[in-house]
C-alpha cells in the first residue's frame, strides 16, 4: 500500500535528494511578494476588501499542502487516472451550467456550502494530464501528421468549447495554449505545422463573426484603440495604465501608489495587481518580477528536459505554459500589450481557485524534478 | 533522454529552442511594452494620474461677503445643495449594453421621481457620454434627503438596489440681504459662480477664492482628499470685500430717488453721497434699479450703474469750475462786476440767452442767477487753454477710477482739437461737453475739501476669510485741482446759489448751510442733432454743511416729465438726502441763519405729491420726544422701532444720530438698547429683524 503511493523508503530518500530547492524558492517568492503587493492594493480599500491578503495567506497554505501531496504521489499514478480525472474535469464544467451562479454577466462559479470555486482554473491541470496521458501512450518517433493530433486537439477542444460557452474568453485562451504549446513540443511535420497556423487563422475571423460575444468583441477594438472608449470598456485598461506610468522607473514607493490609494484602480486585487505593484515598484520591480516568472518557466523546461519519461517531460512543459500564458496574458492586459481578457497573474491575483491551481501546477513540476532520471543540467 | 540517439536530442534541442524563443518574445514584448509606457511615458502618465486627482470639481471655495462700511452684510454665499452623478459609478459592474441601458432608465426614472424631473431629460443627461453630470442645481433640503435615501444601499425596498455615483454637494448660492439696496453696484454672481456685473465681476478674483491654493486631491468617486494644511476652508474661501458705503445712507437715498422717479416721472435718476474730506463714497444709487437676487427678471438697462456709464452734458454745474479756473488764474476778481448783456449776447453766429435778465452783476450773483452771458465772458477772458487744462484738473475726460465695470470717461473736446470760441463759451456753462456724475460729485469735493481731487473710495479694504487686511484704499489725493484761498472762496460764492434769489433755495435747509449749483441743461436729441425743447437733465451738485464740509451730493435727473429746473427738482431732493444723512452721521447743526426756501416749498407741486406719497408714520419719524423726560446732555433716547421694516427703523435710529445695526429682514423684533433708554450720541442700535411669518 505504501509502495503502492510512492512513498516506500526509497521514495522517500530520492525526494529527498531530489527536493528542488529552487523551484521551491522561486515560487515561495512569488507568493510572499505576491501578498505584500495584494496588501498595498486593498490597504486603502474599504473594509469588504481589506482582509483579502489574509484569505491569500490562507489559500497559499491550502495550496502548499495541495502541492505536497500532489508531489509526493508518484506522478505515473496521475498517468494511470489521467483520462478519469479528465472526465471529472469535464463533469465539473457541466455542473457549472446547472448549478453556477451569475457573476457579472457569465456564470463561471459552482457554490459547495460557503464556498464557491471555478472549475475552469481546475480543468487546465486535468487537461495538460489528460494530454500528457495521450501523447505517451502513442509512442510513435517519426512526425506527426494533422491526422495524429486529433484526438489530442478533441481533447483540448471539449473544455475549451465549455469555458468559451460560460463565457469566459480568457481562460478558454489559456486551456488552447496549453494545447498548442504542447503540441510544439510534440514531433510535428512542418505541413502539418504550417497548415494548422493556416487553419488557425481562417478560424479567427470566423469565431470573431459567429463565436463572440457583443462584450468580448468590444474588449478586443478596446484594446486596438484604448482611449477611444474610456467609459466603457476602455476604462480598466486606461486606468491600470495610468497607474503603471505613474510608478515611473523607481516606482512610488510601497503603498504609496497614489492611483490605487485614491480608488482609481478597478479590480486591482483580482485582474489588475500588478498595476497596483507597478505604480509601487516602478519599472525595476516590475522587471524583477518578470525575472522570477521567466525563471520558473525556464525551471520548467529545464525539468521538462531531464524528466525521465514523456509523460513527465509533457506534464512539465504543460504547467510551465500554464504559468507563462497566465503571466504573459495578464502583464499584456494591464501593460495594454493585449486585450482585457480576465486572466489572473499566478500567485498575485487575490482567489482560492486560481492559487490553487497554481499551487497544484507547481506540485507536479516538483513531482517530476524529484523524480528525474538525471542530476540538473542535462537540457536537451 | 540522455540515451536517446542523436537524431532525437537533436530535435529536443530544436523544440526546447522554439519554447525559449516564445518565452523570449512573450517576456521581450512585454518588457518592452512596459519600459514605453513606465520609463518613456512615465512622465505622461504621472501627468494624467495627477490630473485625474487634482482635478478641481464640486468643491467651490467659498465666496467671500461684500460688507458696508459698518458691517453690514450687501452680499453673502449660503450653501445650497446640488445633486451629481457619477455615471462610470453608476454603471460599475455592468457590462452588457442591455443590462445598462435598463439600468440608466430605472435610475433615471426614480431620479426624476425625487427631483421632479423630467424622466426622459435625465435620461439624455445620463446617456450623454460625459462623466460627471449636474443633475439639477440648488435642490431643497426635502428632495437632497430623498436623493440621500436613493444612494443608500440599506434604505432600498426589497428587489430593488441603490443608485450608485450619486452624491450631494454644497454650492454656493449668492444672497443679496438688501434685495434691490445697491443692486446695480453688487452686481451678481452666475450659477457657474463667477461674478458677472457690478462689483462682482470687478472684484471677482478676489471674492472667488484662490484657486491656487485649491489643489486638493480628489479620489475616484470625486471626494477631495485635501493634502496636510489645506484641510483650512478660511484658506481657500475668497477675500471679504468692504465698501465705504453706508447702508443706512443708502437706504435713504434710494427711498428717496424712487419718490423722486416717482413723483417727476423721470426717464431715470442719479444720486451719489461722497465723504469731501476722504473721497469716500457713502452711498451711489441709480434708478430703475434691480434685485440681483432675481437679476434673471431684471432687464439689462436696470442693471447699469448710471451714476458712472451715463454720461450727459452737465449744463450751469460747470460754471462752479469756469469760475474756479479763472480766480485761479487771476483772469477774475472777486469783486469786478461783468456785463450780462440784459439776457441776449451774440457770439459769432450763435445767439445765447439768460433765463434771468440781468445787467451788471458780481461774480457772485452770476453764479447765484446762473447766468450763461456772464460765464462764457469769463471764460472767454480765461482762454480756451486756460479752461480746458482746469477742466481737465478737476478729473473731467478722465475715468474716476472706481471698481466697477463700464464707466464712461466723459468727452471734453468732441472732436480732439482745441474749442472753438462758441465751443469755449458752450462749454463754460456745461454745453456741448459730456461727464458723468460720478466726475461731478468727486469735482465738486475739490471745492468742498480746500482744493484736493480724490480718489473717489468705493472699496475701502479687503481682507481675508481670517480677517487679516490684505489691501488697503487709504484717502488719496490725485492732484491739486485749484488752490486752497480759490476752492474757500468759491464755498462762500456757491452758499449765495441756496439764498434768497438764488437758483438753488430749495436745497437749503435748517441748521445747516448749503454750498451747491443748480443746473438745468436741454439735452441733445439724437435724431435732429438740436437741443431739445422738452427733454431736460435736472442737477444739482452740493455740499454740506458749507463752512466743514461733511458731505458732497449730486443729484442728477434724467427727463422729468412733471418740471424742469435743477433747482426746483433736484435741489429738494438733495436736501432730503443731506438732512437725513447729517443726522444719521449726527454732525451737530450750526447756528446758521435762518433759512428761506421755505415760503416757496409749500407751494411746489412735487412736494404735495411727495406728501401724499410718504408713509404716515415716515412723515414724523418717532424720536425722543415719545419718551419720558428729557435725555441727559450729549445723549438721546433710543427710539422705539419695533414693528417697523428695515428702511423705516433705520431711518427712526438714524434720525437722531445713532448707528443702526441690522441683523436679519422683515420687521424689528428686537432692539438692543431698549426703546427709550439713553445713550450717547452716535452710538450703536442693534435691530434685529425677523420675517413676517
Amino acid at each position: 500500500m505504501i509502495r503502492e503511493f510512492g512513498l516506500g523508503n526509497r521514495g522517500v530518500v530520492r525526494a529527498r535528494e531530489h527536493f528542488d530547492w529552487t523551484l521551491f524558492l522561486v515560487s515561495s517568492m512569488l507568493a510572499v511578494v505576491g501578498v505584500i503587493n495584494l496588501y498595498s492594493a486593498t490597504s486603502a480599500a474599504r473594509a469588504a476588501l481589506s482582509d483579502i491578503y489574509i484569505q491569500q495567506i490562507y489559500w497559499l497554505v491550502l495550496g502548499g499542502i495541495f502541492a505536497t501531496v500532489v508531489s509526493a504521489i508518484d506522478y505515473r499514478h496521475y498517468e494511470r487516472l489521467g483520462y478519469i480525472l479528465y472526465g471529472f474535469g469535464i463533469v465539473s464544467l457541466v455542473l457549472v451550467f446547472i448549478l453556477g451562479k451569475d457573476i457579472r454577466g457569465s456564470s463561471r462559479w459552482i457554490n459547495i456550502g460557503s464556498f464557491s470555486f471555478q472549475p475552469s482554473e481546475f480543468t487546465k491541470i486535468f487537461l495538460i494530464i489528460a494530454l500528457a496521458k495521450y501523447l505517451h501512450d502513442d509512442p510513435k518517433s517519426e512526425g506527426r501528421t494533422l491526422s495524429d493530433l486529433i484526438v489530442p486537439a478533441i481533447i483540448a477542444a471539449v473544455p475549451t468549447l465549455l469555458v468559451l460557452k460560460q463565457p469566459d474568453l480568457g481562460t478558454a485562451l489559456i486551456h488552447g495554449l496549453i494545447f498548442t504549446t504542447i503540441c510544439l513540443l510534440t514531433r510535428i511535420k512542418w505541413r502539418s505545422f504550417l497548415s494548422l497556423v493556416v487553419s488557425t487563422a481562417v478560424a479567427f475571423p470566423l469565431a470573431w463573426t459567429y463565436g463572440m460575444k457583443d462584450y468580448q468583441k468590444k474588449r478586443i477594438t478596446t484594446f486596438l484603440n484604448p482611449e477611444e472608449n474610456l467609459l466603457g470598456s476602455g476604462w480598466h485598461a486606461h486606468h491600470a495604465r495610468v497607474a503603471i506610468g505613474a510608478g515611473g522607473v523607481t516606482g512610488q514607493g510601497f503603498m504609496k501608489g497614489t492611483q490605487n490609494q485614491f480608488h482609481f484602480l478597478p479590480d486591482q486585487h483580482s485582474d489588475f495587481p500588478f498595476a497596483v505593484y507597478a505604480e509601487d515598484w516602478g519599472f525595476l520591480g516590475g522587471f524583477f518580477l518578470v525575472c522570477l516568472y521567466a525563471f520558473l518557466v525556464l525551471w520548467a523546461i529545464r525539468v521538462a528536459s531531464s524528466a525521465k519519461d514523456r509523460f513527465g517531460a509533457v506534464l512539465a512543459i504543460g504547467c510551465g505554459a500554464l504559468i507563462f500564458w497566465h503571466a504573459i496574458f495578464n502583464l499584456g492586459m494591464v501593460t495594454g500589450l493585449l486585450p482585457v481578457v480576465g486572466v489572473t497573474l499566478p500567485l498575485f491575483s487575490a482567489g482560492g481557485s486560481s492559487v490553487l491551481t497554481i499551487m497544484m501546477a507547481i506540485g507536479l513540476l516538483m513531482n517530476v524534478s524529484m523524480r528525474r532520471n538525471a542530476p540538473a543540467g542535462v537540457l536537451g | 533522454m540522455r540515451n536517446l540517439p542523436p537524431e532525437r536530442a537533436k530535435w529536443m534541442r530544436l523544440r526546447m529552442g522554439i519554447l525559449c524563443g516564445i518565452l523570449a518574445i512573450g517576456l521581450g514584448g512585454f518588457v518592452s511594452s512596459a519600459y514605453r509606457v513606465q520609463v518613456e511615458d512615465g512622465p505622461a502618465w504621472r501627468e494624467t494620474a495627477l490630473n485625474q486627482r487634482n482635478r478641481r470639481l464640486h468643491v467651490e471655495p467659498k465666496r467671500g461677503s461684500v460688507y458696508d462700511r459698518n458691517g453690514a452684510s450687501l452680499a453673502i454665499s449660503v450653501e445650497v445643495p446640488s445633486v451629481t452623478v457619477d455615471v462610470v459609478e453608476l454603471l460599475r459592474g455592468v457590462e452588457k449594453p442591455d443590462l445598462q441601458a435598463e439600468l440608466i432608465r430605472d435610475a433615471s426614472v426614480r431620479l426624476a421621481a425625487a427631483l421632479k424631473l423630467d424622466a426622459n431629460e435625465v435620461q439624455a443627461k445620463l446617456t450623454s457620454k460625459r462623466r460627471f453630470i449636474w443633475l439639477k442645481r440648488r435642490i431643497p433640503g426635502d428632495e437632497a434627503a430623498q436623493i440621500r435615501v436613493l444612494g443608500d444601499p440599506k434604505a432600498q425596498a426589497p428587489g430593488q438596489k441603490a443608485i450608485k455615483g450619486l452624491s450631494i454637494d454644497g454650492e454656493g448660492k449668492r444672497y443679496y440681504p438688501g434685495r434691490e439696496l445697491l443692486g446695480p453696484v453688487l452686481g451678481f454672481v452666475a450659477p457657474d459662480g463667477e461674478g458677472k456685473d457690478g462689483l462682482e465681476l470687478s472684484m471677482n478674483e478676489e471674492l472667488r477664492g484662490h484657486l491656487e491654493e485649491m489643489h486638493g486631491i480628489r479620489d475616484r468617486a470625486g471626494r477631495m482628499i485635501f493634502s496636510e494644511g489645506a484641510t483650512d476652508e478660511q484658506a481657500l474661501a475668497g477675500h471679504d470685500v468692504h465698501l465705504a458705503i453706508d447702508e443706512g445712507i443708502q437706504h435713504v437715498v434710494e427711498r428717496e430717488l424712487d419718490i423722486a422717479q416717482r413723483t417727476y416721472e423721470t426717464k431715470g435718476a442719479m444720486l451719489v453721497v461722497m465723504d469731501p474730506m476722504t473721497g469716500e463714497v457713502l452711498s451711489l444709487a441709480s434708478t430703475p434699479g434691480y434685485n440681483p437676487n432675481d437679476y434673471g427678471d431684471s432687464e439689462v438697462e436696470a442693471r447699469r450703474d448710471r451714476v458712472i456709464s451715463d454720461r450727459f452734458e452737465p449744463g450751469s454745474v460747470m460754471k462752479v469750475f469756469t469760475f474756479s479756473a479763472a480766480l485761479a488764474a487771476g483772469s477774475l476778481k472777486p469783486t469786478e462786476q461783468i456785463y450780462c448783456e440784459k439776457g441776449t449776447y451774440k457770439l459769432a453766429n450763435v445767439t445765447i440767452h439768460d433765463t434771468h435778465v440781468s445787467e451788471w452783476l458780481a461774480p457772485t450773483q452770476i453764479l447765484a442767477k446762473s447766468s450763461n452771458i456772464g460765464t462764457l465772458k469769463i471764460a472767454l477772458n480765461l482762454g480756451e487753454p486756460g479752461l480746458y487744462s482746469a477742466f481737465r484738473r478737476f478729473g473731467f475726460g478722465e475715468a474716476t477710477g472706481l471698481p466697477l465695470p463700464g464707466e464712461a470717461q466723459g468727452v471734453l473736446r468732441p472732436k480732439g482739437r482745441p474749442w472753438f470760441e462758441v465751443e469755449t463759451a458752450n462749454a463754460s456753462f456745461g454745453q456741448g461737453i459730456s461727464v458723468t456724475t460720478m466726475q461731478l460729485a468727486v469735482a465738486m469735493s475739490a471745492i468742498a475739501n480746500g482744493g484736493k481731487l480724490m480718489e473717489p473710495i468705493l472699496v475701502r479694504k479687503i481682507t481675508d476669510a481670517r480677517g487679516n487686511v490684505v489691501r488697503e484704499w487709504p484717502p488719496h489725493v490725485r492732484r491739486e485741482a485749484v488752490p486752497a484761498h480759490v476752492a474757500k472762496m468759491m464755498s462762500e460764492m456757491l452758499t449765495a446759489v441756496v439764498e434768497e434769489g438764488g437758483t438753488g433755495v430749495e436745497a437749503a435747509m435748517n441748521g445747516y448751510r448749503v454750498a451747491g449749483k443748480t443746473a438745468t441743461a436741454q439735452k441733445a436729441d439724437p435724431a435732429t442733432g438740436k437741443y431739445s425743447e422738452d427733454k431736460y437733465t435736472a442737477s444739482f451738485v452740493g455740499f454740506v454743511p458749507a463752512e466743514k464740509p461733511r458731505l458732497v451730493v449730486a443729484v442728477v435727473l434724467d427727463e422729468p416729465m412733471i418740471g424742469r429746473y435743477g433747482g426746483d427738482l433736484a435741489g429738494p431732493l438733495f436736501r432730503r438726502v443731506a438732512e437725513s444723512s447729517l443726522r444719521y452721521l449726527g454732525v451737530p447743526p450750526s447756528n446758521a441763519q435762518p433759512h428761506i426756501g421755505q415760503v416757496s416749498r409749500t407751494n411746489d407741486p412735487a412736494d404735495l405729491a411727495l406728501a401724499t406719497l410718504k408713509p404716515k408714520k415716515l412723515a414724523d419719524p418717532p424720536t425722543e420726544n415719545t419718551m419720558m423726560g428729557p435725555p441727559p446732555p450729549n445723549t438721546v433716547r433710543v427710539p422705539d422701532a419695533s414693528g417697523l421694516a428695515a428702511r423705516d427703523a433705520v431711518r427712526a435710529v438714524g434720525s437722531v444720530g445713532l448707528v443702526p445695526e441690522i441683523e436679519g429682514t422683515g420687521k424689528l423684533v428686537r432692539q438692543n438698547p431698549q426703546p427709550g433708554s439713553p445713550v450717547p450720541k452716535g452710538s450703536s442700535v442693534r435691530l434685529v429683524f425677523e420675517p413676517a411669518s
